[in-house]
């Protein structure tokens, strides 16, 4: 239990918490894997639960120099993952900030990346959006398509500005992704609150 | 019969009759509402002033100043701010568009932070000023005419506590303060009012009862009867929210009173909750905010720009006669009595509490906040409590009989509300600049903004879900899903709840941004047209882009055409070809826009603008030079390759557009302009810079006749060399349509592939319009020969046409004929194209006049061509 990773500053408590939620998850196992998320009721009507879960399971983000994908990650994995969500603190400096906050977005970015190329392709992009809209059985495919697409070509005005004829953009890659989101305090928003979790018995 | 001076008598019939008294009071409430907005008006001509003082502030002041007016005329100040008038009928516009507007998603967000800082933090402020004034008239501080005891200062503290949401918006709206900031202020202020309404009222019946006869059960009243009326005010307001959207489901064949039925519910909402003395304030808030979503699903686009305008007019002219007439009731000394003790206490202890119970309260919420409220923020929230008409309003309803010390009252709720008015209101916008208070950042939504975030919410539910805690994001996840299921279905129109996608939203609202900024572009670009060809509509009618304007832009780009020959169409033929020209040249326009800003980006990245119209100029100098070789270097080309291969015509006749197209880029870009253009772009731009559609895109080599047609035209595609974007093949429609010639080709490329990004209900129009054209029977070209004659006669008046262009250099008109054997079939192809264009376009009339002299060989060359050919 006392090995998690270095830069979760999450509780005592919380770790406690979160270590109940994992046994119960991988049913006392000491690895989960990904059949074990199907058993979270609610998840099943998150249109995107594929790349989520897919997240937990990608090796970029459990540590650094690593890729691919691993079949079943243990407590200190989960805690790492968790560790992407927690808030900011009042007294990060600059620098920290600045870390904390291209770490979420490298997590976002990994997530958006299926194919582990660095980049964003035009139809990874493609797969996302419609993933997203899946909720909706009314919008068709096209549509989503075309905001794909509409996004990419704002993507591309913005990162590289005015382009040549010949010049394809090729995809989103981190540096790019990092301009797309100047501006928008993303540290405010991707966080959950592990504070006052409940261990959730009614969910088995 | 005329009437007699004196009394009217009663048997001559009058011719006029004064009747001030029927007229007196609405006239007076409008001009009053016209004073008001003239002062706004002249406010408004110095920016310097408005920049630095609020508007809140200079109505006040001019309602001094007319209030002193009066009062110096009639000697007795006749008009001030009645409360009835206040919450029946000025309250609630202001309340209803804050609700309606307020941005639910940010609002619901900082729920929590609004309810504390609302409910706690009034009750504070009512019950600590309440009891600190008290403490001061016990102390013997104040003046001995001041008759009250401590539930007399508790209801004078209640009132005077609130935080006033006109005033609040007035001085906020021009702060700009970060949004976090200002939905919370914003939010407080509004949802303060049942805190302040029910205390207000339990207050005012202990004050009646006396203090003697209160019991304990009054106590417990009290508190089941906050609960009471903020609860049944907000499900007041919620049931109307529900009925309102659901009517407005209903209302597609009677658009036009859409807007009343939001008007007329929110109104009968807030007047219901009044009737059963709820918060009215409360059910108007919510109405709007739930309602929102759906009716905007629901009625039409004009009834959502007039809810918009509409709301905003009431709401502004309602702050406006709120404020002035503020300033007005001031002046009215008979109501007031002067006490400085108690002035200066409330004043201080207002500003203390206020203080005190932001910081305390923001102490406690940091813990929960995810984002927590700095030193700033709290800085900014404490000063920015303002006190308004709402509290004005309620002292003024006081009872003289039993509230002795009113007058005091009064007296300190006027002051109190000037000083935070003016003085903080004046001293706020500097207050922010000095202490930095995070400004909001007014960027435009992005559509990749929109997409993280709807990812984020899901990525957070997900976590949520796996953690096993159900916390916030978890619970707006279960509410979406069951919005989705069952509440949008039930409330929203079938076709509106299909395409309803928050994604879908922001990309159309883009694409609209994108198309009408494309239009400003493109009326510069025609400005410079103006200059080269003064045929062309002025760009003043361009900017109105009427639908007989986009005819004629169309039309003169089109006399370019120089083969014409007239066919006998209906009226609808001809409206149909029209459109069709309108949708060609301005679905078209985009990539032709983007390949002359990459020439532009070519020659040099700086002075665009001037060198833009430079290019211009000089592309239509050239074009006019080598128009005629070139065109039918075009046909020729064209033509021999149908010949050869009838059947697979596509990779050769393509190559034609290719030459043509970067020549034309001058003329079509002034051509015409139409608002769907800009998702063409994108979805141009974005098949270019991605290679997505591979069959889309085919970088071809040009053919050996293309290059000779380029030294024929030289100079003109070294200043635009542009990618060669071929579409898969060209509908057969577009190629059977009898009014296109070479030109036709360029349609090819709003083929189906290049439609798809546009928004839906614009491809439908534009899929309408080809199946339209489509109907419509094309001659079957070559083949038929009656036709050909039938053809072969109109060309005798509209060649000279053609010729008028060519007069500027004779050569290329000589020229001419040795090239009409190839193009025959071409020229008749394109002919009626331009012959339509012609009669849609009288300004070609005299154009016409003068070519008519020239050369009638060229006739008998067509005719020859034709019977050749057949």
């Amino acid at each position: 239990l006392s090995a998690f990773s270095p830069h979760s500053p999450v509780t005592s408590e919380q770790i406690e918490h979160l270590h109940r939620r994992f046994k119960q998850l991988s049913r006392d196992q000491l690895t989960i894997r990904k059949e074990n998320f199907d058993s979270i009721p609610d998840l099943e009507f998150n249109p995107i639960r594929g790349k989520i879960v897919h997240a937990f399971f990608d090796k970029r983000n459990l540590r650094q120099e690593s890729d691919g994908l691993a079949d079943e990650i243990n407590f200190e994995d989960f805690l790492t993952i968790m560790s992407y969500f927690r808030p900011i603190e009042m007294n990060m400096d600059e620098e920290q900030l600045d870390r904390f906050r291209k770490e979420k977005l490298k997590f976002l970015f990994h997530m958006y990346d299926s194919d582990h190329d660095g980049k964003i392709t035009l139809q990874e992009y493609r797969n996302v959006v419609e993933e997203l809209l899946s909720g909706n059985p009314h919008l068709e495919k096209e549509s989503a398509r075309s905001i794909a697409d509409g996004a990419m070509m704002e993507a591309a005005s913005i990162c590289v500005g005015q382009m040549g004829p010949d010049q394809v953009y090729e995809g989103i890659t981190f540096d790019d992704f990092l301009k797309m989101w100047q501006g928008i305090d993303i540290e405010t928003k991707m966080h959950v609150r592990f504070l006052t979790m409940e261990t959730i018995a009614h969910c088995y | 019969p005329v009437a007699t001076s004196g009394p009217p008598s009663p048997a001559g019939a009058e011719l006029l009759r004064w009747q001030w008294r029927e007229v007196q009071a609405p006239c007076l409430v409008a001009a009053w509402i016209l004073v008001a907005s003239l002062a706004k008006i002249v406010f408004h001509l110095s920016r310097k002033v408005t920049s630095v003082v609020p508007e809140s502030c200079l109505l006040i002041l001019l309602g001094l100043g007319l209030g002193g007016i009066v009062l110096a005329v009639a000697k007795k100040a006749e008009y001030q701010l009645e409360p009835n008038m206040f919450f029946l009928f000025l309250l609630p516009p202001i309340v209803l568009d804050s609700g309606y507007f307020m941005p639910s998603r940010l609002f619901f967000d900082n729920i929590g932070a609004i309810l504390t800082y609302a409910v706690v933090g009034t009750l504070w402020n009512s019950f600590a000023t309440g009891i600190a004034l008290w403490g001061l008239h016990r102390a013997g501080l104040m003046d001995p005419g001041v008759e009250a005891g401590l539930m007399d200062f508790l209801l004078f503290g209640s009132l005077i506590s609130a935080v006033d949401p006109v005033a609040v918006l007035a001085v906020f709206e021009e702060v700009h303060v970060n949004e976090t900031l200002f939905i919370i202020v914003f939010g407080e202020s509004l949802l303060n009012d049942a805190v302040t309404v029910v205390l207000y009222k339990v207050f005012n019946s202990f004050v009646e009862l006396g203090p003697a006869h209160i019991r304990a059960t009054d106590y417990v009243k009290g508190v089941a009867s906050f609960f009471l009326v903020s609860l049944g005010g907000t499900a007041v307001g919620l049931l109307f929210a529900f009925l309102l959207a659901l009517i407005t489901r209903f209302t597609k064949r009677v658009r036009i009173i859409e807007p009343l039925f939001i008007f007329l519910l929110a109104y009968v909402a807030y007047l219901a909750a009044e009737m059963v003395s709820l918060s009215s304030i409360l059910a108007v808030t919510f109405c709007g905010i739930c309602c929102k979503k759906y009716v905007e699903a629901n009625i039409s686009q004009k009834s959502r720009t007039t809810v918009k305008y509409t709301m905003k007019t009431l709401a502004s002219s309602s702050e406006t006669i709120i404020f002035m007439f503020l300033g007005i009731s001031a002046v009215d000394t008979s109501k007031w009595t002067w006490d400085t003790a108690l002035v200066l206490g409330t004043l201080f202890f207002i500003l203390l509490f206020r203080a005190v119970g932001v910081v305390l309260q923001t102490c406690v919420l940091n813990h929960f906040r995810l984002i927590p409220l700095d030193r700033i923020d709290q800085v900014v929230m404490s000063y920015g409590g303002l006190r308004g008409a709402v509290a004005f309003a309620l002292v003024i309803l006081l009872d003289r009989e039993k509230v002795k010390a009113k007058d005091y009252f009064v007296a300190t709720t006027i002051v109190v509300v000037f000083f935070t008015v003016i003085v903080q209101g004046l001293t706020i916008k500097p207050l922010v600049t000095w202490l930095k208070v995070k400004r909001s950042d007014h960027h435009k939504p992005t559509l990749n903004e929109e997409l993280h975030e709807h990812a984020f919410d899901h990525i957070l539910a997900a976590v949520e879900d796996i953690v096993g805690h159900h916390g916030y994001h978890y619970w707006r996840d279960k509410w979406e899903q069951f919005d989705k299921k069952y509440l949008s279905q039930l409330l929203m129109r079938k076709s509106a709840y299909r395409l309803r996608d928050e994604i879908w939203d922001v990309y159309y609202k883009l694409n609209i941004r994108d198309a009408i900024s494309f239009v400003d572009q493109g009326g510069r670009v025609l400005s410079a047209a103006k200059l080269a060809l003064p045929s062309m509509p002025s760009r003043t009618s361009m900017s109105e882009s009427s639908v007989t304007n986009l005819l004629r832009e169309s039309g003169s780009g089109a006399c370019l055409d120089l083969q014409v020959i007239d066919t006998v169409r209906s009226r609808r033929d001809k409206e149909d070809a029209a459109m069709h020209h309108v949708l060609r040249g301005s679905l078209y326009k985009p990539r032709r826009r983007y390949k002359a800003s990459y020439s532009r980006h070519f020659i040099s990245p700086d002075n665009q603008e001037r060198q833009d119209k430079e290019i211009f100029r000089q592309n239509m100098k050239r074009r006019l030079e080598t128009f005629k070789s070139t065109k039918h270097n075009v046909c020729s080309s064209k033509s021999k390759a149908r010949l050869k291969e009838k059947g697979k015509k596509k990779a050769m006749s393509n190559k034609a557009p290719n030459g043509k197209m970067h020549r034309n880029v001058p003329w079509q870009e002034a051509a015409s302009v139409l608002v769907m253009v800009s998702s063409e772009e994108e979805e141009s731009d974005s098949s270019e810079t991605e290679k997505e559609d591979d069959e889309g895109i085919v970088f071809i080599a040009r053919a050996t006749d293309e290059v000779l047609q380029e030294k024929a035209t030289p100079g003109s595609l070294d200043v635009c060399p542009s990618p060669c974007i071929i579409p898969p093949s060209p509908t057969l429609a577009e190629k059977e349509l009898p009014w296109k010639g070479d030109q036709a080709d360029l349609a090819v490329y709003v083929s189906s592939e290049t439609t798809k990004i546009v928004p839906v209900d614009m491809q439908k129009a534009w899929n309408q319009s080809i199946s339209s054209l489509e109907s419509i029977a094309s001659p079957p070209g070559v083949e038929s020969g009656p036709q050909h004659r039938r053809f072969a006669c109109p060309v005798l008046e509209e060649q000279p046409q053609s010729a008028s262009q060519v007069t500027l250099e004779h050569s290329s008109c000589f020229q001419f004929p040795s090239h009409v054997p190839a193009s025959g079939r071409s020229q008749s192809d394109s002919s009626p194209d331009g012959a339509e264009q012609q009669e849609l376009q009288p300004l070609m009339a005299t154009e016409e006049q003068q070519g008519r002299v020239l050369p009638t060989t060229e006739p008998r060359w067509l005719m020859f061509n034709r019977a050749s050919h057949l």
